[in-house]
C-alpha cells in the first residue's frame, strides 16, 4: 500500500494533545535565571540619560545590562540597521532599552523599575506617505551608513529602506489617450502572526559559546542573527530546537535569543530565560506589514488592459529585518494572473516608528491580490461585465509570462480552478439580492444582504535549499537529521516520514525526525513558503535512496543473490516475484551496524532557478517564482444590516497541489490558512494612535478567528504531478492564505453593492457604507 | 510585600498543599511549582483557553483564576484527565487531523470533555458554540470538530 496521499497520523500528536509536550515556553534549565526587557514606551525620542547603577543592586539580580554592554554592531537580515538596545535613539514603543537577568521574574520586574533612564519624546514618523516626502523627518539619520547583510547595495533613499520599479515608458501616453482608465486606491493592516505560543528563549554561555534554546522555524537563521549581535562567528553559536506553538513567518527571524545570549554572558554563563508575556509579544511582533496600494488601469474600448500603474508604500517599521526582499512583490503581483499591457510599478518600503515588520505567511501576497481582485471588479463593473466572465477572458494560459519575462508552463491550471468551482457552485446560481437592495435610503430591511467572490492566484515556493541525514537503526527504523522543523504543519512529524517510508519500503512511523540541533543537524532554510515538504521532501528522497542502495547491497551480499534481484517491501527484504521474506530490514541493519558498515545515506535539495529578464526592474531583490502554484477561490458572505458583521458562509478552494502526500495535514492546511485570512479581512485590527501606540494590544482586542467564525472550506486539490517536487508534490500549506481577504472584500461589495477599499472590513465600515446607499 | 499562603486542593485526584503568593494565578502555580506544563500559557488574560482545566468539574481559564481560591476545591488538568471519555478525545483529535502546532489542544480537551460529560451529543453548533473560548491559530477549527463528531459517533455504535 502506497503511503502517499493517505493521511498518516504525525508522530508528535500524541504527546501534544495529552499535555506532554515540550514548547520551548515550557522549557527550563537548572539553575536558570528569569530575564525581562526594559522596552521604551516612546515611538521616537532621544535616549539622553540611561543608570543602571540601581537596579544592578536589587534582590536577586545576577545582569543588568544595555547598549554600551554589548558590542557596538548593526544587524540584520537583509540590512545591517538594527541595534540589539536602543543606543542614542529609540525607535518605536517596545524597542528594548536594557535587560535585566535575576533568581525570579518578580525581581527582574522591580529591578526593571529602578532603572534610571530619560527619553526626550520626538515626534512619530507614522503616515508612510509623509515619509516619502524629500523634506521628511528621518527615522534613521544614518541611512547611508548602512550596509546589505550580503551582496551589493540596493535602490533605497531617506526614510525609504528599498524600493523595486519598472518602467517600460510609454505608459503615461497611454494612459493619456485610452478610452477607459479606472483607478482604485486600497489599504490593508497589519495582520500579527499570534501563533498560540508567545516567542521566548533559553540561552547559556558555556565554553565561550552561546547555547540557545528556542521553537524557531529557521534554527540557522537565529543562529546567523545571534552571531551578528554577539559579533562571533556562527558556529560559537549553537541552537537548539524545542517543540513550537506556531509560527506563521513570526518565528523566522531572531526575537528574544541574542538578548538572552547577552543576559547569560553577563551573569556568567547562568542559564537565562527570556519569554514574552502576550502583550509583549504582540506589540513587538514582525508582523505582515500595512501597505497602501495604488493601481490604475488604462483599458480599451473592449475592457483589455492596454496598461497598469501600480504603486505601493509597504511599512518596513523602524527597522528592516527581511523586507528588503518585500519590496519586489508590488512589481511581481501587481500585473499577474490577468494579461495586462504595458507594466510599471514602484514599491517603496518605508520606514517609520512603529515596531519592526516581517514575514507572516504569504508575506506581502494577500494585501496584494485584494487590492489587484477588487481592483478587476472595479473594472469589470465599470465595463458592465461579468465578473467571472472577465477574469476568464484576461487569464493567464500556458506561456503567459509574470512581469519579469518568467513563462509560465502550467498556467491554464487555472481555467481548470474555475471550473472544478463551477461545478460546485455555479455562477449562475450564486447568491444575489441585487434586485432586494433599496434603490435610495437607509436600509430599512434586518434580512443579510448576501454575495459572493471569485478570485485567483499564482505563488511561488520558497527557493532556500535544504538538506539531511539519515541513519538505518538497527530495529529497522530510521532517525533523521536535519534543521529543518515542523512548525505545526505536520511536514516532518507525517509528510517527509512518509516520503522516505515510501522510498525505501517501511511504514512512515518508522521514521523519526527529532528537532534540530544546529552543531549537528544539515542546513535547512527554514519551515516558510511552502518550502519543507518540497524541498526536504526531494533532499529525503536523495538520502532515502542511498540508504536503500546500501541496505539492498548489503542484504545481496548476505542472501549471495545479485542485487538486483530484491527487493523492500513492508520492512522486509523479498526477492523479485517471490512472497517469501528472506530477510527483514533490521536483521539486515544489525548485520551492516556490527560489521562496521552502518548504513547512512544524506541528501540535499534546491529548487531549479527560473530564467528571467533581469533587466525587467530595479532594485529586484526577490527575483522569480520557483516552483509557481496556482489558486481559484470563492466565497459567500451574508452582511448584517442591523449589525453590520459580515458572516462567511461558504467558502471553496480549488488548488493546484502536485500531488496530496497527506489529505489531513493538507485539508488542516488550508482550512486554517483560509481562517488566517478569513480574520485578516473581517476582525484582525491592528491601529496605530498619534503617538505610535497599538491600539489592539492584546487578545482581547486584537480579535482572532472563533470556532463560531470559521466555515468548513471544501476544496479541490488538483493534482497534475509536479517536475520539482517528491512524488510530484508541490509546497501546498502557505498559498491558501493569498486569497481570502481578495473573495471576501469582492463578496461584501458585492452583497452591499458599495466598494470595499480596506481591510478588516469592520462592522462600522459596513454601517458606514450601507448608510450611504443611493447617496 | 507580598504574602505567602498555603493552599490545599484536589489536584488530579491527589491531595496537594501549596505555597501561593500573593495573587499568583492558578496557572502559574500547576505550571511552575507542581510542573504540570500540560496547562499552557497562552496570554494571562484569559482570551485564549490555552490553560483552560477543570474546577470542580468546570472548565475556568487557569490564568484568571486566584491560585488561593483552590483552596478545598478540585481541580483536573489536562494530565488527569485519563479516563475513557477524555482517552478517546484525544485519540479521536489526533486521527482527524485536529492537532497542528498542538499548544492549544490541552486545553481544547478540557473545555471538550466537559462538553461531553454534561452533553451526550452536541451538534456542531453546540460544539463549536463551546469551543469559543479556545482559540487555535492553525487549524481552522473543522477537524477538531470532526474529532468531537468521531466520539459521538463512537458513543452512538457503543449504545446500540
Amino acid at each position: 500500500m502506497s503511503h502517499i496521499g493517505s493521511s498518516a497520523i504525525r508522530s508528535d500528536a500524541w504527546s501534544k494533545a495529552s499535555g506532554e509536550a515540550i514548547y520551548a515556553y515550557d522549557y527550563k534549565e537548572a539553575g536558570m535565571l528569569y530575564g525581562y526587557l526594559l522596552r521604551s514606551r516612546h515611538a521616537a525620542g532621544e535616549l539622553v540619560r540611561l543608570d543602571l547603577t540601581k537596579a544592578r543592586a536589587m534582590p536577586g539580580v545576577r545582569a543588568v545590562i544595555c547598549a554600551a554592554d554589548v558590542p557596538e554592531t548593526l544587524a540584520g537580515w537583509s540590512m545591517l540597521d538594527t541595534p540589539l538596545f536602543a543606543r542614542d535613539r529609540v525607535r518605536y514603543i517596545g524597542e528594548p532599552i536594557a535587560a535585566i537577568a535575576a533568581d525570579s521574574l518578580a525581581e527582574a520586574h522591580a529591578a526593571a523599575e529602578e532603572i534610571d533612564f530619560e527619553i526626550i519624546p520626538g515626534t512619530p514618523m507614522l503616515d508612510m506617505e509623509a515619509a516619502c516626502r524629500t523634506d521628511a523627518p528621518l527615522v534613521h539619520a544614518d541611512w547611508q551608513s548602512y550596509v546589505p547583510a550580503e551582496g551589493s547595495d540596493f535602490p533605497r533613499h531617506g526614510n525609504v529602506a528599498a524600493e523595486c520599479s519598472a518602467d517600460p515608458g510609454g505608459v503615461d501616453e497611454i494612459f493619456a489617450t485610452a478610452p477607459l482608465v479606472v483607478e482604485d486606491e486600497f489599504t490593508s493592516q497589519r495582520q500579527y502572526q499570534a501563533y498560540l505560543e508567545p516567542k521566548s528563549a533559553v540561552a547559556i554561555y558555556r565554553d565561550r559559546r552561546f547555547i540557545i534554546h528556542t521553537g524557531h522555524q529557521f534554527p540557522f537563521n537565529v543562529r546567523a542573527r545571534v552571531a551578528q549581535f554577539m559579533a562571533v562567528a556562527p558556529t560559537d553559536v549553537r541552537v537548539l530546537g524545542h517543540t513550537i506553538g506556531g509560527g506563521f513567518g513570526g518565528k523566522l527571524d531572531y526575537s528574544v535569543e541574542p538578548h538572552a545570549a547577552a543576559l547569560s554572558k553577563a551573569a556568567g554563563g547562568k542559564p537565562v530565560k527570556l519569554a514574552n508575556h502576550r502583550v509583549e509579544d504582540l506589540i513587538t511582533a514582525n508582523c505582515r506589514e500595512n501597505t497602501i496600494v495604488k493601481m490604475r488601469s488604462a483599458l480599451d474600448k473592449d475592457g483589455n488592459i492596454l496598461a497598469r500603474d501600480v504603486e505601493a508604500y509597504m511599512d518596513n517599521g523602524a527597522y528592516t529585518g527581511e523586507m528588503s526582499y518585500m519590496a519586489s512583490f508590488p512589481f511581481h503581483l501587481g500585473a499577474i494572473t490577468y494579461r495586462v499591457g504595458k507594466f510599471r510599478a514602484v514599491g517603496k518600503l518605508v520606514y517609520t516608528n512603529t515596531p519592526p515588520t516581517g514575514a507572516m505567511r504569504g508575506v506581502s501576497g494577500p494585501a496584494m491580490y485584494a487590492a489587484l481582485e477588487n481592483h478587476m471588479d472595479n473594472i469589470a463593473a465599470k465595463l458592465g461585465a461579468d465578473r467571472r466572465e472577465y477574469r476568464l477572458r484576461h487569464l493567464f494560459v500556458d506561456g503567459d509570462k509574470l512581469p519579469n519575462g518568467q513563462v509560465l508552463d502550467n498556467a491554464t491550471i487555472l481555467k481548470r480552478g474555475f471550473d472544478e468551482i463551477e461545478k460546485i457552485v455555479p455562477w449562475s446560481e450564486r447568491p444575489n439580492n441585487k434586485s432586494e437592495r433599496p434603490k435610495s435610503g437607509k436600509p430599512s430591511r434586518t434580512a443579510p444582504y448576501k454575495g459572493s467572490g471569485l478570485a485567483a492566484a499564482i505563488w511561488l515556493v520558497n527557493p532556500l535549499p535544504g538538506s539531511l541525514s539519515l541513519k538505518l537503526e538497527e530495529d529497522g527504523t530510521v532517525s533523521v537529521n536535519t534543521a529543518a522543523t515542523d512548525n505545526g504543519s505536520g511536514v516532518l512529524a507525517a509528510g517527509i516520514p512518509q516520503i522516505i517510508a515510501e522510498t525505501l519500503g517501511i511504514r512512515p512511523e518508522q521514521v523519526r525526525i527529532p528537532y534540530p540541533d544546529t552543531d549537528v543537524s544539515a542546513w535547512d532554510g527554514g519551515s516558510q513558503g511552502g518550502r519543507t515538504l518540497q524541498t526536504v521532501g526531494l533532499a529525503a528522497i536523495e538520502g532515502a535512496k542511498e540508504v536503500r542502495g546500501k541496505l539492498l547491497s548489503h542484504a545481496a551480499q548476505l542472501l549471495q543473490v545479485d542485487v538486483s534481484a530484491l527487493t523492500i517491501k513492508d520492512g522486509g527484504i523479498y526477492l523479485s516475484g517471490d512472497t517469501k521474506r528472506r530477510m527483514t530490514v533490521a536483521e539486515v541493519a544489525t548485520a551492516a551496524t556490527f560489521s562496521g558498515a552502518p548504513i547512512q545515506g544524506s541528501g540535499g535539495a534546491a529548487l531549479p532557478a527560473v530564467p528571467y529578464n533581469p533587466g525587467c526592474a530595479n532594485g529586484l531583490l526577490f527575483p522569480y517564482f520557483t516552483s509557481p502554484t496556482y489558486h481559484v477561490h470563492y466565497a459567500e458572505v451574508e452582511v448584517s444590516p442591523v449589525s453590520g458583521n459580515v458572516a462567511v458562509t461558504r467558502y471553496i478552494v480549488a488548488q493546484d497541489v502536485g500531488r496530496v502526500i497527506n489529505r489531513a495535514s493538507i485539508t488542516g492546511q488550508i482550512q486554517g490558512a483560509v481562517a488566517q485570512s478569513i480574520g485578516y479581512a473581517l476582525y484582525e485590527s491592528m491601529r496605530f494612535a498619534e503617538d505610535g501606540h497599538i491600539i489592539e494590544d492584546n487578545l482581547q482586542f486584537y480579535r482572532l478567528p472563533l470556532a463560531v467564525d470559521i466555515p468548513r472550506v471544501e476544496y479541490i486539490a488538483m493534482e497534475q504531478d509536479s517536475e520539482e517536487g517528491p512524488f510530484g508534490a508541490k509546497g501546498s500549506g502557505e498559498a491558501p492564505v493569498l486569497l481570502p481577504a481578495a473573495v471576501i472584500t469582492n463578496a461584501v461589495r458585492d452583497a452591499i453593492g458599495k466598494p470595499v477599499r480596506k481591510i478588516p472590513i469592520t462592522p462600522e465600515d459596513v454601517l458606514e457604507a450601507l448608510d450611504g446607499i443611493g447617496e | 510585600m507580598q504574602t505567602t499562603h498555603s493552599v490545599t486542593a484536589t489536584i488530579n485526584g491527589r491531595a496537594e498543599t501549596f505555597e501561593v503568593v500573593g495573587l499568583e494565578s492558578l496557572m502559574d502555580v500547576l505550571r511552575n511549582r507542581l510542573h504540570l506544563s500540560g496547562t499552557k500559557e497562552g496570554c494571562r488574560e484569559g482570551e485564549c483557553g490555552a490553560c483552560t482545566v477543570l474546577l470542580d468539574g468546570k472548565p475556568i481559564n487557569s490564568c484568571a483564576y486566584i491560585a488561593r481560591a483552590a483552596e478545598g476545591r478540585e481541580i483536573e488538568t489536562i494530565e488527569g484527565l485519563n479516563d475513557d471519555l477524555s482517552y478517546r478525545l484525544k485519540q479521536a483529535i489526533v486521527e482527524t487531523g485536529g492537532v497542528q502546532c498542538g499548544y492549544c489542544t490541552p486545553g481544547i480537551i478540557v473545555m471538550l470533555s466537559s462538553l461531553l460529560r454534561r452533553t451526550d451529543a452536541p451538534d456542531e453548533a453546540l460544539i463549536r458554540e463551546a469551543l469559543s473560548g479556545n482559540i487555535c491559530r492553525c487549524t481552522g477549527y473543522a477537524q477538531i470538530v470532526d474529532a468531537v463528531l468521531a466520539v459521538i459517533d463512537g458513543n452512538k455504535g457503543a449504545g446500540s
